[in-house]
């Protein structure tokens, strides 16, 4: 992976780029590794951890960014019985790969993370659901359990403290919905990965219906850093109050330098794309970014400007999501680019919702016949209407994700469409090529 | 005076009496006759005229009928008796394996023929039915479908279906309205 | 006091229950909110999307199913929003929905179907192509139209949650998902047809009126299942006198909506082309039709005959528990009165006899002290010797609610293992399992009670009013060494002592006694040491609890009630308390016989000897149903005299001098009996059969030619008789109320009643081996009864029979491999009685050393089996012999 100098003082990715860095666990003791957890581990009670972490400002790094303190706080608090961390690795957000490389390059740092979770929430279980094409960070985070197991990091009685963290590593089977947090769940317990119903939530029905916390990967791999160098040192950077610490973008697209960057919360695009990432691949200027992975809604040249963090973003009307940054030049077809997102969107569909069900099938039909250059100009009004019926009606936020791109590719460029279909209609080829049995 | 005279001539050349005649007397003259010499002459029939109920063919020769039981819940004087099945061999296709109407208590409404999802009804413009026994107008399905043949020689196209699955019945042939928004 | 939350629902105000969702609250006000996969049965998936309304202070449109109300909540479900959404959401189901309402069996009462006439517009917005799923053979009796389905899994969930059968599940993803059965075959499940009823629109429908039949051309009939104890509440839907289909609406009766696969596919009985239709005649030893009037003149004349030159004695009386109560009762007054002797006996002595005889001792009722609601909130279930499940199928989804909703604790003494099969097996969710040998019962329940003793759990209240009883039965089981119930249960004394920690710290305890106790030797015994468990931890008598034996057939509980028993009078009063026959002596203005009366064994016994010369048997099969070593066909040929009334020509009819024929359930008005004590009402479906006859109608034109008239204008001037005399009979409300225990009758057992046949009840004794059994062979073949039959009765119903139509030897797979057996081998079975040839079928959840086959095939298996009779109750025993087992050539 290509890396940039890098411009600011990097936290997550520090150890992997010391040159010789392999990711064993000698390797991050050396880095100072541990340390955090042998800094709380019986000696700071668990709930003064929940409060650094609430302290530092910490937010979900998988897409809702909820604040991690403030979902630990979710437990109940005189529950007597198990309790379950679930760390979500099953990173299949199109344009995101961050989770990999840290799990790949430096997997103690997730387990560390992990640990201190697993203390702070009071759970002696925690289960790693890692994305089922992840066959090498499943090998690796495997032998670092071993390794952080036999080094008294995990298990029974953790450093001595009387502590017991057991951490298991789940391989999903390749579904896209699997990262949502109770389809997770289902899946982990075995059954067909569907979202559940809310309420109850995980953290008072989870897992085997016992209280459960799910953080991804990136916001557990902060977890010892905010423990060693204070919440307050965490808050400080990025842009407080509401968006704190570092993020690792994963830009992709047509850009010099795709990769992970490790930058402060709250940078720009502009400066995302053109300081780090090099720039545009060739002259051609930027037509269009996906903010936060592929289900949020494009930005056009004009949100350049726009401060990556999680209120700027949401305001300018789109979501920072789980920071995969795909950037696109300027002769990219939308319409192409809107109905190769819907067709992952399609495929991934778990079809537990009709709206969603049927919905995205239809969309994708309807997107692939005006690319197609089939298309009629009531589609569009059609396309918008099932969009609006789709978002919001589901039981979980997979509805709203699928019509991300759709409309805002024809909010932004609903001439592209236009175009297409007056082609089709100039064509004659707008009127039906179905066999007319399919129409009721 | 005048009133009186005219008074007392119509009364003695029985002037109502002209008056009611007139139209017979006017054709007495003038013999042009107006009714029909059935069945040695026969009338046009109106182009909606609704006549005796027949079962159709596709062009193919395979009934249109599914056996849907919807001409027999249409009817209003219960004319019609729809026995349903499968077809043997071709698992969950439905059809009629038999079909009667009772031809005497029909008052040709039509309304079968509107209920038909697939168009296999169809209304001839035969009306002479007579017959020395009633029983033989309880019409079965062979007779039904012989009056069709008869009655429609142009038979509609078989649609080449979608999938076997999707709907056994061809769809496609009703005047469906445009589809528009 | 259940807290409660008010809420305004369109304008309407509610209080309801806390946890109420809120299409449960709508409903209440008589606001319908569509819905596909909301069912008052299953948990809320949410998944349709239909049933979304407005909340006020909820920034999104919220399901109605998943919600629960909340105080305060408004709630509006037709604003123009929530429209649009139903509209929308209606759009999307229907996108690809083939729209083949018109050859759609469910057209016409179809959710999708009346939804979409209400919300969408006619013409969708949908141009593009279908998703179509191939067509695959799915299972004789359920058909599949996967185009058709709206996935709402509704008929997964209640496979999973109510059925515990777990026979289905969706596959796919997205718009592909189908609902499909796990394995290559075809479906192999309990066939329970739940999955037909719970579906909204067509996807699942029932192959056995495919076709048939329009829903506004069905004539509806609230009856009750013929087939087992628990008596469900059925619709019988017929279009022209045929029967096209079974239903149970949700709320329906004491199943409330569920049925079993006999309920569901099981009703063709009735039409059935073998059904008689005409009176026979035996002339010239051969049986040929003849009128009503000759048949009755012929039986009225020689029976008097009969009488005259034998006495009233040398008449026997034997009758199903498959009749109504009204035949039942006219039955045994017909041979008290008209022919004048005890000499009678109904199905019920199989087993029904033994459970009521025990209850009868020890608490003074003759039927339960519980209801199936009872059992739904039971804290501990202890099921003994009833693999639930295959017996009384719906008792066993009390169960399982009550297990896997409720969260009580099962405890299973069955001749079973615990293991997954495509019928769900009731020890898979028992807590404390015992798996025994068919002879093993005892032993456990004693080692529960043992357990109950040694570990001071004994109720201190029962310690201190009866101290001798306590005292005794302690001493009885500490006689019993440990080793020696491992050793007949196989269980260690551990898991007995687990066990009844777990049953005697809970408040609510329910005991069910099942078929392997009750038509076993000394079931009674068993049973009143049963009542022991529970009078020693102190649950007897306290609300909720109670011993519940399991009725086999539908109306066993009435035939002991109506006295078609020789040792019960109509009530059922003993035969010899003066009071009740004095009382009924004035009712009938007749005295009724003196004399002991025959059981079913002792009559068959006086016919071979030929002290009894005539016999009425009225629906039932004895020599169908004993094996061929009892020697009924013998006795039953040496009569002169044999009438039997039944349906259908069956082994005992074509012995008969005169078989008349009788009418069906579906036929015939009247009352039955369930298990757990209640009346309900039996009502015509169809019309008569030929020219069959309710039994009651037979037995009332006899009594006339007989010179001793029981005229009755219908069934319900025979009801109005029996409500009259027999408590219990009153009003049919919708749930039983059981009667309480009669404290004197408990006192008096605990003070003394306890003592006779304790120590016969508190030993572990071999079981009584049948004369001259043979213990040298490698098997116990056990005749037990399966889930897809009932009786004889069910194996002419073409629905079941299409599930299992032959019986096949059922083994562990161990004694398979040690027998060098293999699935579908063809085995020859035999002792020294004679042999069979039958198929293996291996089956983990058989115990090893146990071979069960279906008692409703065992033409050829009754040959290898032994009757034994139990002295006290007269019971016969034929369900088991040693076998040995060799492969066919």
């Amino acid at each position: 992976m290509t890396m940039a100098k890098p411009k600011y003082e990097l936290i997550l990715l520090k150890n992997m780029l010391q040159p010789g860095y392999t990711g064993s666990l000698a390797d991050y003791e050396r880095a100072g590794g541990y340390q955090a957890l042998r800094k709380i581990l019986g000696k700071v009670a668990p709930a003064e951890v929940t409060a650094m972490v609430t302290k530092s400002g910490l937010r979900g790094r998988g897409g809702a960014g909820f604040p991690a303190g403030i979902k630990w706080g979710f437990l109940p608090k005189d529950y007597q019985g198990p309790k379950y961390l679930c760390c979500n690795a099953d990173e299949s957000e199109p344009g995101t790969f961050k989770d990999r490389q840290l799990m790949e390059r430096d997997p103690h740092q997730v387990l560390e993370g992990i640990a201190i979770a697993c203390y702070a929430i009071g759970a002696e279980t925690a289960y790693i659901y890692i994305r089922g094409e992840f066959v090498l960070g499943a090998k690796i985070l495997e032998k670092a359990i071993a390794e952080a197991r036999a080094a008294g990091y995990l298990g029974k009685n953790v450093l001595g403290a009387g502590v017991t963290i057991d951490v298991w590593v789940h391989r999903g089977a390749g579904a896209y919905i699997c990262g949502e947090e109770t389809a997770l769940l289902e899946s982990l317990e075995g059954k067909r990965g569907l979202p559940r119903v809310k309420p109850p939530f995980p953290a008072t029905a989870g897992l085997y219906g016992k209280p459960t916390v799910i953080n991804n990967v990136e916001t557990l791999a902060n977890l010892p850093h905010i423990i060693t160098r204070g919440p307050e040192w965490f808050a400080s950077i990025g842009s407080p109050p509401k968006s704190t610490g570092m993020r690792i973008f994963c830009v992709s697209g047509h850009v010099k330098r795709p990769g992970n960057y490790e930058v402060p919360m709250g940078i720009t695009c502009r400066d995302l794309i053109f300081e780090h990432a090099g720039g545009m691949r060739s002259d051609k200027p930027l037509k269009a970014i996906i903010p936060g992975g592929a289900s949020a809604s494009f930005f056009t040249p004009e949100h350049l400007d726009v401060k990556l963090d999680f209120e700027s973003v949401a305001q300018a009307g789109s979501m920072l999501g789980s920071g995969g940054v795909t950037v696109m030049e300027e002769g990219t077809s939308m319409v192409w680019a809107a109905l190769r997102l819907m067709e992952f969107f399609h495929h991934e569909s778990c079809g537990k919702c009709s709206p969603c069900r049927e919905g995205s099938s239809w969309l994708v039909q309807t997107l692939r016949r005006i690319v197609n250059k089939r298309g009629r100009m009531q589609d569009l009004e059609t396309l918008t209407d099932l969009c609006q019926n789709i978002a919001g009606r589901t039981v979980c936020a997979f509805g709203d994700a699928e019509v991300a791109p759709i409309l805002s590719t024809l909010k932004y460029w609903r001439h592209e469409y236009e175009e297409l279909i007056r082609t089709a209609e100039a064509n004659g080829s707008s009127e039906l090529l179905m066999p007319a049995a399919a129409r009721h | 005076m005048m009133k009186t005279f005219n008074a007392w001539l119509k009364t003695i050349i029985f002037y109502e009496i002209l008056i009611g005649m007139k139209a017979t007397l006017g054709h007495l003259l003038r013999y042009k006759p107006i009714t029909l010499q059935y069945p040695h002459e026969k009338r046009t029939l109106p182009d909606s005229y609704r006549g005796m109920l027949a079962l159709l063919r596709y062009d193919d020769g395979t009934e249109k009928c599914v056996g849907c039981d919807l001409c027999e819940a249409a009817c209003p004087s219960r004319v019609i008796k729809v026995i349903s099945a499968e077809v043997p061999g071709e698992p969950t296709k439905r059809y009629s394996k038999e079909y009667y109407m009772d031809m005497t208590r029909c008052l040709f409404c039509g309304l079968c023929v509107d209920a038909c999802p697939v168009d296999a009804l169809g209304m001839t413009r035969e009306y002479e039915w007579a017959v020395y026994d009633k029983r033989q107008l309880r019409l079965n399905k062979q007779q039904l479908l012989a009056i069709g043949d008869r009655s429609f020689p142009v038979r509609e196209k078989r649609l080449e279906l979608q999938h076997p699955n999707v709907a056994f019945f061809n769809v496609a042939f009703r005047q469906m309205p445009p589809k528009e928004g | 006091m259940v807290e409660t939350v008010k809420l305004t629902i369109d304008g309407h105000h509610i209080t309801v229950p806390k946890g109420t969702l809120v299409i449960e609250a709508a409903r209440q006000v008589g606001v319908m909110v569509p819905h596909f996969c909301y069912h008052p049965k299953l948990k809320p998936d949410a998944n349709c999307r239909m049933c979304l309304v407005e909340i006020e202070k909820m920034p999104k449109l919220q399901t109605a199913c998943s919600t629960p109300a909340a105080e305060g909540m408004v709630v509006r479900t037709a604003t123009t929003v929530v429209n649009e959404a139903h509209k929308s959401v209606l759009e999307f189901i229907l996108a690809n929905h083939p729209l083949d309402c018109p050859v759609c069996d469910q057209g016409g009462r179809c959710d999708l179907q009346d939804f979409s006439h209400e919300y969408t517009p006619t013409t969708s917005r949908f141009i593009e192509v279908k998703r179509v799923f191939p067509k695959e053979y799915f299972s004789p009796l359920i058909e599949t139209q996967m185009n058709r389905c709206v996935q709402c899994l509704r008929c997964v969930r209640y496979c999973d949650e109510v059925m515990d059968v777990k026979a289905l599940a969706p596959s796919g993803r997205g718009t592909m998902t189908e609902i499909k059965h796990f394995t290559h075959h075809e479906l192999d499940c309990e066939f329970c047809g739940g999955c037909v009823q719970i579906c909204p629109v067509g996807a699942i429908t029932s192959r056995l009126s495919m076709y048939e039949f329009r829903p506004w051309m069905l004539k509806r009939a609230d009856t009750v299942c013929t087939y087992c104890g628990d008596g469900c509440q059925i619709t019988i839907q017929t279009k022209e006198n045929q029967l096209i289909e079974v239903m149970s609406a949700q709320g329906a009766g004491r199943n409330n909506g569920d049925l079993c696969a006999r309920g569901f596919f099981g009703y063709h009985v009735s039409t059935h082309p073998d059904r008689l239709q005409h009176p026979l005649i035996r002339r010239n030893g051969e049986l040929v039709q003849a009128t009503w009037e000759d048949a009755l003149e012929w039986v009225a004349e020689t029976a008097i005959r009969l009488k005259l030159a034998h006495g009233p004695n040398a008449f026997g009386g034997l009758i199903g528990a498959r009749c109504t109560n009204e035949d039942l009762y006219l039955f045994q007054k017909f041979m008290r009165l008209v022919v004048g002797t005890n000499n009678i006996d109904s199905s019920a002595r199989y087993g029904q006899i033994n459970g009521v005889r025990a209850l009868r001792r020890v608490q003074g009722t003759s039927r339960w002290t519980v209801t199936f609601d009872d059992i739904v909130s039971a804290e501990a279930l202890l099921l003994v010797g009833t693999n639930v499940t295959e017996t009384n199928p719906i008792t066993g989804l009390k169960v399982k609610e009550a297990v896997k909703k409720r969260q009580a604790t099962l405890l299973t003494i069955e001749a079973l293992e615990p293991a997954v099969g495509t019928i769900s097996n009731i020890a898979n969710l028992a807590a404390h399992h015992f798996s025994v040998q068919p002879d093993g019962f005892k032993p456990a329940v004693l080692g529960l009670i043992k357990a109950v003793v040694e570990e001071n759990l004994v109720s201190q209240p029962l310690a201190q009013k009866a101290p001798g009883y306590v005292q005794a039965v302690s001493e009885a089981v500490r006689r019993l060494s440990w080793q020696a119930i491992e050793r007949a249960t196989g269980s260690s004394s551990q898991s007995f002592i687990d066990a009844t920690r777990s049953f005697t710290r809970t408040a609510r305890a329910v005991i069910l006694v099942g078929q392997g106790v009750l038509r076993a030797p000394d079931g009674s015994g068993l049973t009143a040491t049963l009542l022991d468990l529970l009078l020693l931890t102190g649950h007897h008598g306290l609300p909720g609890c109670g011993v519940a034996p399991l009725a086999e057939e539908n109306n066993d509980q009435g035939a002991v009630e109506m006295g078609a028993a020789l040792e019960y009078l109509p009530g059922p009063s003993d035969a010899n308390d003066q009071a009740a026959r004095a009382r009924l002596a004035q009712a009938w203005k007749e005295e009724l016989p003196k004399g002991p009366g025959k059981s079913l064994m002792e009559m068959i016994e006086g016919a071979r000897t030929g002290s009894l010369k005539a016999m009425f048997i009225v629906g039932e099969n004895p020599a169908g149903s004993l094996p061929p070593s009892a020697g009924t066909m013998e006795a039953l040929q040496s009569l002169d005299l044999l009438v039997c009334q039944e349906l259908f020509l069956t082994e005992t009819a074509r012995l008969a001098h005169v078989v008349l024929p009788a009418c069906s359930y579906a036929e015939k008005d009247g009352t039955f009996t369930n298990t757990e004590g209640h009346v309900q009402s039996v009502r015509h479906a169809i019309e008569l059969i030929g020219e069959s006859r309710p039994d009651w109608e037979i037995l009332s034109a006899l009594s006339v030619l007989m010179g001793y008239p029981l005229e009755y204008g219908d069934a319900k001037e025979i009801f109005k008789e029996i409500r009259s005399l027999i408590p219990g009979y009153g009003l049919l409300g919708p749930a039983p109320t059981p009667p309480r225990p009669d404290q004197a009758v408990v006192e008096s057992y605990l003070k003394t009643g306890y003592s006779s046949g304790l120590a016969e009840r508190y030993t572990l004794g071999e079981r009584r081996a049948a004369s001259g059994e043979r213990k040298d062979f490698s098997l116990t073949l056990l005749v037990t009864q399966t889930l897809f039959h009932s009786g004889k009765f069910s194996t002419r119903a073409k629905g079941l029979l299409q599930v299992q139509a032959e019986g096949a030897f059922s083994l562990n797979p161990a004694d398979g491999t040690r027998l060098g057996l293999a699935e579908g081998d063809r085995v020859r079975v035999s002792n020294d009685l004679g042999e069979m040839t039958t198929t293996v079928k291996l089956q983990d959840r058989v115990p090893v050393g146990l071979a069960l086959f279906p008692e409703h095939f065992d033409q050829e298996a009754r040959r290898l089996l032994r009757v034994s009779t139990d002295p006290a109750t007269q019971v016969p025993y034929y369900k088991s012999a040693s076998v040995k087992v060799e492969k066919a050539k």
